[in-house]
């Protein structure tokens, strides 16, 4: 799975994504394209390399903006690569572009070493590269075929000065001009493996500065790689900023969970239990792409799957309900567990839009014929009453705003909780958000002859 | 040299034509031609596509643009690839156009290129600002077809207009149609500290934000709707409309005569200078006016004064 199939899921990791300060076009279609890692090893791999960088945000702050500043000038030259690999003639333009990746990428490996930092830039040879496309050694990004490649081409090019209009002349002005393209690129082919890696490694580095230094303005935190899930001081960042904006503060929650058994999250409406399954869902895309996550504290476990079914799924192209949607993604999550890849499935509020009696059952029996998937970790949200032994998380809910007033305030902190009784609030809530009370104290009456 | 000491003034100048065929690339060769190069850096390009020999419309014969050694120029990858002179490549940016990315070198002999730069205002001012790094002193910009766009100053500083047989064949209409645009370039300041009102072309304009406010700014475009309802209102009281600059003005000359003699203004919040105006009498479908009549008439109507380059090449070349 890449991070560019990923990037529009309802958890909203666009919104951390656009965060970035990525400086240059082509490292946003690196990260854009690159797949999901699976693996612990992969992922600690990225996440020692993050630590580094976030380091020398800190430490180097100047090292970090000129480096920032170079890598303004990364352009994706690929298709030219490509071609000198495979024996293309290069012209003027591709030849430039070739200097100015080298010239880059020595620029970059020069500020490493002179901030004495050892790393992958050390061992990166431009040197030859840059003095076949640098005869003169001016180290200038610019390029043109040099009177100082041929005696000829500048033999050529003096007698034309004297006689500009002279056809013949410029006719083997061209022919050398070419010759000198064609030995340029026999010399720089064997080099172009090196140039696609020095490409690579370039965008990597703009995406990893670019990672450390929203951990380090956004408060993320680097997560441990282990066998279980389990976050403190996890937040959402879009809804945290918005809130933010309305002058509120986020109020940060617990949760843990691991492969094998299965998590409920019930509580009163508007109590944040959505908000958390987006946040849990969040992070793992954002582990698993290698960025830090929004928490204080967090340990992880990589998956093979990800699934995030939310909301209204109806697809009208399809001739889909909601709920025909719902039950099909929930079936393909179900055989995807089944064929036996390690999954994350995050569920809110399934089959919310059928009856309470068939719905109630239809949850009840998912959670219990995936109670022993050691493959999975599911966690859903609910409504409803179910008959489950699956760990139970509750919304804390309405408590008094402040003790012994009748004011009432929202505790969006998530507890453990034995029993899975769904609490009744929703009347309260309703009343809270000014509703129609001729409407509420009717739904009241009908509530109190039950 | 007439105006070539005028253009020196400014950091970037944009030659626009009200017409195909209106002497463009003539005035813009005629200006290269004239600059101090040898101490003076210049940069040039072109909004879209420009520098054929072919016209690609009319097929009549287009004059290239004659780049001399040490200018910078800003072309697409397709003519910088079928360019006639030796020159250096300065950068490869990302901005593409229909012809490729656009490239940014430096001339190292005279010679003529094909220009074809940035096709959008907004991509045209990053590439003016992405050559703050290599010392310009001037900017010229090879305005595309009856496109004042690039004329807007909030891309360069200065406009040279060129007009002539192709934009109308009878010097009348020529002479009224060049002084309406020339009317728009000089419209005044917006002198007051803040406008009253906001409005739009697309606002429903029966609210009481024209009738109730006496200096409106627009936003956007001005267009004959919105002209039309400012001025039903006149009678009431005065009106002043402030736009941001007259390339935002979309309105047809008898309207904004007609707005103007009741009393109305308007007036601009960005300006930029009109610093000549050249003529080609000549139209691409033959006919020949009498340039000698046509200056003299066009200058009269604009107060300033008007060239025909092509005429007076001699009488100006030293």
């Amino acid at each position: 799975m890449t991070f560019k199939e990923i990037i529009d899921s309802p958890c909203g990791i666009r919104y951390c994504f656009d965060l970035l300060e990525l400086q240059s076009g082509y490292a946003r279609k690196y990260l854009l394209d690159s797949r999901m890692m699976t693996t612990a090893e992969e992922i600690e791999e990225a996440y020692a390399s993050l630590d580094k960088f976030t380091s020398l945000v800190e430490r180097e702050p100047s090292l970090i903006q000129n480096l920032q500043f170079r890598l303004q000038g990364l352009r994706n030259i690929y298709n030219t690569l490509t071609s000198l690999e495979e024996g293309s003639a290069l012209d003027d333009i591709e030849l430039f572009e070739i200097k100015h990746l080298a010239l880059l990428g020595d620029e970059v490996k020069q500020l490493f070493s002179r901030a004495e930092i050892s790393n992958v830039w050390t061992n990166f040879d431009l040197d030859n590269i840059i003095r076949i496309l640098d005869p003169d050694g001016l180290k200038i990004g610019t390029f043109y075929v040099y009177d100082s490649y041929s005696m000829e081409v500048r033999k050529l090019r003096r007698e034309l000065e004297s006689d500009p209009d002279n056809e013949e002349l410029k006719d083997r002005l061209i022919n050398e001009e070419e010759r000198i393209k064609r030995v340029l690129c026999n010399l720089l082919r064997p080099y172009a493996t090196e140039l696609t890696n020095l490409l690579h490694s370039l965008a990597e580095l703009d995406i990893v500065i670019s990672k450390a230094i929203q951990r380090k303005k956004e408060s993320f935190t680097i997560p441990e790689v282990g066998n279980s899930s389990s976050f403190e001081g996890l937040f959402h960042p879009e809804v945290k900023s918005i809130l933010a904006q309305k002058g509120k503060v986020f109020q940060k929650v617990a949760f843990r969970y691991k492969l094998g058994e299965p998590g409920i999250i019930i509580g009163a409406n508007m109590g944040g239990k959505t908000v958390a399954l987006k946040s849990l869902c969040l992070c793992q895309y954002l582990f698993q792409f290698g960025f830090a996550v929004p928490a204080l504290k967090a340990e992880m476990v990589p998956v093979e799957n990800i699934v995030f079914c939310f909301g209204d799924d109806q697809d009208q192209q399809k001739g889909l309900s909601s709920f025909a949607a719902e039950m099909l993604r929930i079936d393909r999550m179900i055989e995807m567990v089944e064929s036996g890849a390690k999954t994350l499935a995050l569920v809110d509020e399934p089959a919310r839009t059928t009856n309470p009696t068939e719905g109630s059952a239809l949850v009840s029996s998912l959670l219990r014929i995936l109670t022993d998937c050691s493959n999975l970790s599911l966690i859903l949200t609910t409504h409803y009453n179910v008959d489950s032994s699956a760990r139970c998380w509750r919304v804390k809910g309405l408590v008094e705003d402040i003790e012994g007033s009748d004011r009432l305030k929202m505790d969006y902190s998530l507890t453990e909780s034995a029993d899975n009784e769904v609490p009744h609030e929703a009347l309260n809530i309703a009343r809270k958000l000014g509703v129609s009370s001729r409407w509420l104290d009717e739904a009241t009456k009908i509530l109190d002859t039950q | 040299m007439p105006f070539i000491d005028e253009i020196l003034k400014y950091r970037s100048v944009s030659i626009v034509g009200l017409e195909k065929n209106t002497g463009k690339t003539e005035s813009l060769n005629y200006i290269i031609n004239r600059l101090p190069t040898d101490y003076f850096s210049v940069a040039v390009t072109s909004i879209g596509l420009d520098g054929e020999s072919l016209d690609q419309v009319t097929s009549t014969a287009k004059p290239e643009i004659t780049i001399k050694e040490g200018m910078f120029f800003g072309t697409s990858e397709k003519h910088y690839r079928e360019r006639k002179i030796l020159s250096e490549l300065y950068d490869v940016s990302d901005m593409t156009t229909a012809l490729g990315r656009v490239v940014t070198a430096k001339a190292l002999q005279e010679g003529k290129v094909l220009l074809s730069g940035p096709s959008s205002g907004s991509a045209l001012k990053r590439w003016m600002s992405s050559l703050n790094n290599y010392g310009i002193d001037l900017i010229l910009v090879d305005g595309a077809l009856s496109r004042l766009s690039t004329a807007s100053p909030a891309i360069s500083e200065a406009m040279v207009l060129s007009t002539g047989a192709a934009f109308s064949a009878n010097i009348k209409d020529l002479v009224a149609g060049t002084s309406f645009i020339v009317d728009l370039i000089n419209l005044p300041f917006f002198t007051g500290k803040e406008t009253e009102t906001e409005i739009s072309s697309f606002s429903d304009l029966c609210t009481d934000a024209i009738r109730n406010h006496s200096v409106i700014g627009v936003e956007g475009a001005l267009t004959n709707r919105l002209l039309q309802a400012v001025k039903n209102e006149l009678i009431k009281g005065e009106k002043e409309l402030v736009v941001n600059d007259f390339t935002r003005i979309f309105v047809s000359p008898d309207l904004y005569r007609s707005f103007i003699r009741r009393g109305g203004r308007i007036s601009v919040r960005m300006k930029s200078k009109l610093i000549a105006v050249c003529v080609n009498p000549v139209a691409p479908n033959g006919i020949v006016l009498d340039s000698d009549l046509l200056c003299s008439t066009l200058s009269a109507a604009i107060g300033l004064p008007v060239y025909d380059i092509v005429k007076d090449r001699e009488k100006y070349d030293f």
